[in-house]
């Protein structure tokens, strides 16, 4: 095969043929996806939760993950978010020519090893070639879907004042393990991205409390902040931060405060906010705290009618600063 | 004949109608005086002649504390009245008068608080006509003991006929109360355990701790303050160390105007400041003989403080039964808005003070100490802060509005602007929105300005920076109140400013310079080192400084050194090396390499100028490294006026040149005396510069850097007879005057009042 990939690999004939059948289809090989289909008929029983996002991320490649397994477990995650279990994907790439056929390769067995871990198939995708430069080396696209979890309750609505918000582990290290990695900038030891799929914890908790659970979101693009806004909005709520809970790796902070950057405004790919009942948080933290991705668990706040629709942080230095939602870049406002 | 007689302005809470009253009287009147929502309303009867000249008396010598705006004479029915009387207020429209803010204890009512066979000796309360806090008491309008926090106590016979007597200075004096009907101070610890409340020892038993270093939580009447003996350092370093504030200088009480003379160098402007109505902190310059006071440890590395004198009975007696100079500084912590309740103080100032001295007057408007400076050798006025004595009224406004109109102002240093009617409101400072409290108090003050004047706001103007708390805030109420809502782009709104000062809106061209830290500009660039014009009604961007790279968010504003990290050019890096570690110069150089946000901030480039010259790297607090090193000018060399290159083949000024030679400079083993010399010239060479390009005569300038009064001084003395200087005077040149910028903006250039 090419060393790169190649506009005729998307012409649909037979270069395209070939790719598929040789990367594709034997990578991700099931009874769904061996039909060789334009499409796949899947059988489902009552109510399932369905989500889809596109994955577009500089450099392709960094430490802790690629855009591949980012591509599964994202879309994995966002359904995991809305209580259900993830049992099924759509894939679709759009790569620009000239991609090295190996950095494929890669991609491909991420996104194999990924959806193996996750136990869910893809069922169905596509794959498009563009011409250089009209692209940035690969592009993909994730649909998953599942069934909802039975005893998962999951409402904006349900919020009420007194209730836990809860993370599951450190912030702020996705974003600054790409940014470090595509600005070039290097540390004293290697920042990892926190890529993982996150939807085991969630049916654990799920299993456990049920419709104690409120809401699940993950802190992606825009960071905490700016998810905990969203929230708030749209509740007749506020939010209370602590900043002394706020769960961080040292050597992500001191990147964070050299910067100049607010971690709580930095994505994450490996955390989830949990808005819980008040009188399960410590069931939900001990839970959380025996398992790998949830050994840093914290609250980190809790809803209050005090300020509705603003998040309010106690900050470590005294005083309550106010965390807007992110808008365009980190602009100063300091004179 | 009879006659009515309407007064608007600051009529209102200053003994008007007494004096009206008693003139009335001496002209043998008949008839009444009455607050209305306008102002002061009499109808009078009496021969023609006498009625004119009781009139124009009341115009010519009104009382001391009045300021009249208007007034009008007009005949109506004759009508037979028995007597003169002071009727009862009556407000049957919507307010349409200047709010009256805080005056400072009268020399009358100071007298009597040490008067040992006075009333009021040692009551601290102690007001009359002629004094006391109006703003800071005022719930609604008119003033009227009813419409004040004061409502809560009922005057005591005596104080009552006091009020009722046409010859008493306290004859329909709202705010007066005495020991036996007042309010009641008490001196408690931090578990809130009363130790004292006799007036008569309470002071001594204050004295003593104070004495003993102790930091006194201090409720004043206006809002909290915390004081400390200004001679003790321990004590300093305490509060320093509490209040979380390493270096940032605090302004000291002094017992009286003689020791100030002793300790500073005073004119006759900064001594009619201390002792006037306002008693605000004035700036002075410490005389260096005098190393009693410990200047190191009350600003750290200046050698001007903040100083102002007793200007309520609370602070009279105090310093009169200690008799020394003492750290008054506002009751808060960290960016926390001033303090005002007493359940509050004793929550947030628990680890901060070791007594409490409280009392049950009620704030309803807290205010922080206004802060005022005169130029050291041109005498111009620089405020600092606008707040008690000053807002919130503003006095300058002449034209007419249809619509009503609320600006919002800016972040860091808030304040808000109200045009409900015929004058404009502007808010004392708030503080930086950052802090949840203080965006409480700024939401909290503009309800109550709505409430107050009962309007809605038809017009929102915000700041169009995206992230301000108060654009967010704009946008919320715009949606509540159906207004239209415009952005006006910061260092706009700056020069707005003075041109609505100084009214300037009728001149045909006009130089706007704005110099800053940091504003959002209409090319989503961080702007601040500007140039406009104000001609045919319209205001255009003519030029700026170069622009350079905005590196780490709002933690380049906090460290001076990262500003000549932007700056710098390769052959510094050996100097930048002392400055960074390695890996942090690695990291920013990566960085600047791939930088977009961009800035022309002048701001800036003093930050940079003072890392340069080794005054400052790090800011402990805003402002701190552009503070310095106006400390570290000498003097300025006039003899040679030199100054270093700042344009290169552009049409911008390029503050990488200036930079770059003050650097040569530097090399060559020039002075840092000479060196800031050169460099405050360049600054107004560069002013006249542009003037000179844009032939304009009249120039305006505006923004936080204006507030260094060398530049200010060396401005005034290069300008000669050919050009006209305006800076802000009723404001402060920074962020404060952005609420009403945005309003003369909206008044003058997008013409929205009609
Ligand atoms: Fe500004
Ligand atoms: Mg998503
Ligand atoms: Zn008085
Ligand atoms: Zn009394």
């Amino acid at each position: 095969m090419e060393d790169r990939i190649q506009l005729g690999h998307g012409s649909g004939g037979i270069m395209t043929k070939e790719l598929l059948d040789e990367l594709i289809f034997e990578a991700f090989s099931n009874p769904y996806l061996d039909k060789k289909h334009d499409g796949s008929v899947v059988k489902l029983n009552g109510k399932m939760a369905i989500s889809t996002d596109s994955f577009v991320v500089s450099p392709i490649f960094f430490k802790g993950g690629n855009i591949g397994d980012l591509a599964i477990n994202g879309t994995v995650n966002d359904v995991a978010m809305c209580g259900a279990i993830p049992k099924f994907l759509t894939l679709s790439f759009i790569i620009e020519e000239g991609l090295l056929m190996e950095d494929f390769k890669r991609i491909i067995q991420s996104i194999k090893q990924a959806a193996a871990l996750c136990k869910v198939e893809i069922i169905t995708g596509d794959t498009k070639v563009v011409e250089r430069g009209k692209g940035d080396k690969i592009f993909i696209n994730t649909t998953g879907f599942g069934p909802m979890h039975s005893k998962a309750d999951i409402s904006i609505d349900r919020i009420k004042e007194g209730d836990k918000i809860i993370i599951n582990g450190n912030i702020a290290q996705h974003g600054i393990a790409i940014m470090s990695q595509r600005e070039g900038l290097t540390f004293e030891s290697e920042i990892e991205s926190d890529t993982t799929h996150l939807h085991e914890l969630v049916e654990d908790l799920l299993d456990a409390f049920g419709e104690k659970i409120k809401l699940f979101r993950d802190p992606t693009r825009g960071g905490v902040a700016s998810v905990l806004s969203e929230i708030s909005g749209e509740t007749s709520l506020g939010i209370t931060l602590k900043e002394n809970k706020l769960p961080i790796d040292k050597q992500v902070k001191a990147v964070c405060e050299l910067l100049g950057l607010d971690p709580l405004y930095v994505a994450n790919e490996g955390l989830f906010l949990a808005i819980v009942d008040p009188e399960i948080e410590s069931a939900v933290l001990t839970l959380l705290r025996s398992k790998s991705k949830g050994k840093n668990s914290q609250t980190i706040g809790e809803f209050t009618k005090d300020h509705p629709h603003k998040v309010v942080m106690n900050s470590v230095i005294g005083g309550k600063r106010i965390v807007t939602p992110l808008l365009g870049e980190q602009l100063p406002r300091i004179c | 004949m009879t006659f009515e007689i309407s007064f608007s302005g600051q009529v209102q809470g200053v003994g008007f109608r007494p004096f009206v009253f008693n003139l009335a009287k001496k002209h043998g009147l008949k008839g009444f005086v009455s607050n209305n929502e306008n102002g002061v309303i009499i109808q009078a009867t009496g021969c023609d002649n006498l009625v004119h000249q009781f009139y124009q008396e009341i115009i010519l010598k009104p009382p001391p504390l009045a300021l009249i705006k208007d007034q009008s004479i007009k005949q109506i029915p004759d009508f037979n009245f028995d007597s003169f009387k002071i009727l009862k207020s009556s407000k049957s429209e919507k307010l349409n008068l200047p709010l009256t803010p805080d005056f400072a204890i009268c020399k009358d009512c100071q007298s009597e608080l040490l008067d040992q066979n006075n009333k009021r000796f040692n009551y601290p309360f102690t007001t009359c006509v002629n004094c006391g806090p109006r703003w800071s008491v005022t719930k609604n309008f008119p003033f009227d003991r009813a419409n004040t926090t004061l409502a809560e106590k009922v005057m005591c016979e005596n104080c009552t006929a006091e009020y009722e007597a046409p010859s008493n200075r306290r004859f329909h004096s709202q705010t007066n109360t005495c020991s036996d009907c007042g309010f009641q101070l008490c001196l408690a610890d931090t578990n809130g355990e009363i130790l004292s409340t006799n007036v008569s020892n309470i002071f001594t038993e204050i004295g003593q701790v104070i004495l003993d270093g102790a930091i006194l939580a201090l409720k004043n009447t206006s809002g909290f303050l915390l004081c400390c003996d200004a001679r003790n350092k321990e004590a300093i370093q305490n509060l320093r160390k509490r209040k979380r504030r390493p270096n940032k200088p605090f302004a000291i009480l002094y017992p009286s105007l003689t020791l100030v003379k002793e300790h500073f160098k005073i004119c006759d402007e900064e001594e009619q400041l201390l002792g006037n109505s306002v008693s605000p902190v004035v700036i002075l310059s410490h005389l260096k003989s005098k190393n009693d006071l410990l200047l190191n440890h009350i600003a750290p590395g200046l050698k001007q403080i903040g100083v102002m004198l007793p200007y309520t009975g609370i602070l009279k007696l105090l310093s009169e039964t200690l008799q020394i100079p003492l750290v008054a500084t506002s009751g808060n912590i960290h960016g926390s808005p001033i303090l005002s309740e007493n359940g509050v103080a004793f929550g947030e100032l628990i680890g901060v003070a070791d007594f409490f001295l409280v009392h049950d007057l009620n704030i309803f408007n807290p205010q922080d100490d206004s802060v005022i400076k005169y130029s050291s050798k041109n005498k111009q006025k620089i405020i600092f802060r606008r707040s008690r004595g000053l807002a919130p009224s503003y006095f300058g406004f002449k034209e007419k509005s249809k619509k009503t109109i609320l600006a919002l102002g800016a972040h860091l240093k808030s304040t808000i602007a109200f045009l409900p009617n015929d004058h404009i409101y502007v808010s004392q400072y708030l503080g930086n929105l950052d802090h949840f409290e203080v965006y409480q108090r700024f939401t909290k003050t503009t309800s109550y300005f709505l409430e107050l004047f009962e309007q809605r706001p038809e017009l929102l103007l915000i700041d169009a920076h995206p992230a301000y708390q108060s654009s967010l805030f704009g946008k919320e109420l715009s949606k509540k109140f159906n207004s239209h809502l415009i952005k006006v782009q910061h260092h706009i709104a700056h020069f707005a400013s003075v041109l609505g000062e100084h009214t300037l809106f009728d001149h045909d061209r006009v130089l706007g310079v704005v110099w800053d830290g940091t504003g959002f500009g209409s090319d989503a660039q961080i702007w601040g080192g500007e140039f406009f014009l104000y001609e045919n009604k319209e205001i255009e961007r003519v030029g700026h400084f170069e622009y350079f790279n905005w590196l780490a968010g709002d933690k380049m504003s906090l460290e001076p050194r990262l500003s000549l990290l932007s700056l710098a050019d390769e052959t510094m890096s050996d100097l930048l090396a002392t400055k960074f570690t390695n890996e942090e110069l690695k990291l920013y150089h990566v960085i600047l390499k791939k930088n977009q946000l961009k800035t022309s901030s002048v701001g800036r480039l003093f930050d940079a100028v003072a890392s340069l010259l080794g005054i400052c790297d790090l800011n402990s607090y805003v402002g701190e490294a552009a503070i310095l090193l106006e400390n570290n000018i000498v003097s300025l060399d006039f003899d040679k006026e030199e100054f270093y290159p700042f344009k290169k083949n552009s049409k911008n000024i390029s503050p990488k040149l200036i930079i770059k030679s003050i650097f040569k400079d530097l090399q060559k083993g020039i002075s840092q005396e000479k060196i800031l010399s050169k460099f405050m010239f360049t600054l107004a060479k560069i002013i006249f510069y542009m003037a000179e390009k844009q032939k304009v005569k009249e120039i305006a300038l505006s923004g936080g850097v204006f507030q260094n009064a060398s530049l200010v001084d060396l401005l005034i003395d290069l300008k000669g007879k050919e050009y006209n200087l305006y800076f802000n005077e009723s404001f402060s040149p920074n962020d404060e005057n952005i609420s009403f910028g945005q309003m003369m903006y909206a008044l003058h250039i997008e013409k929205l009042g009609s």
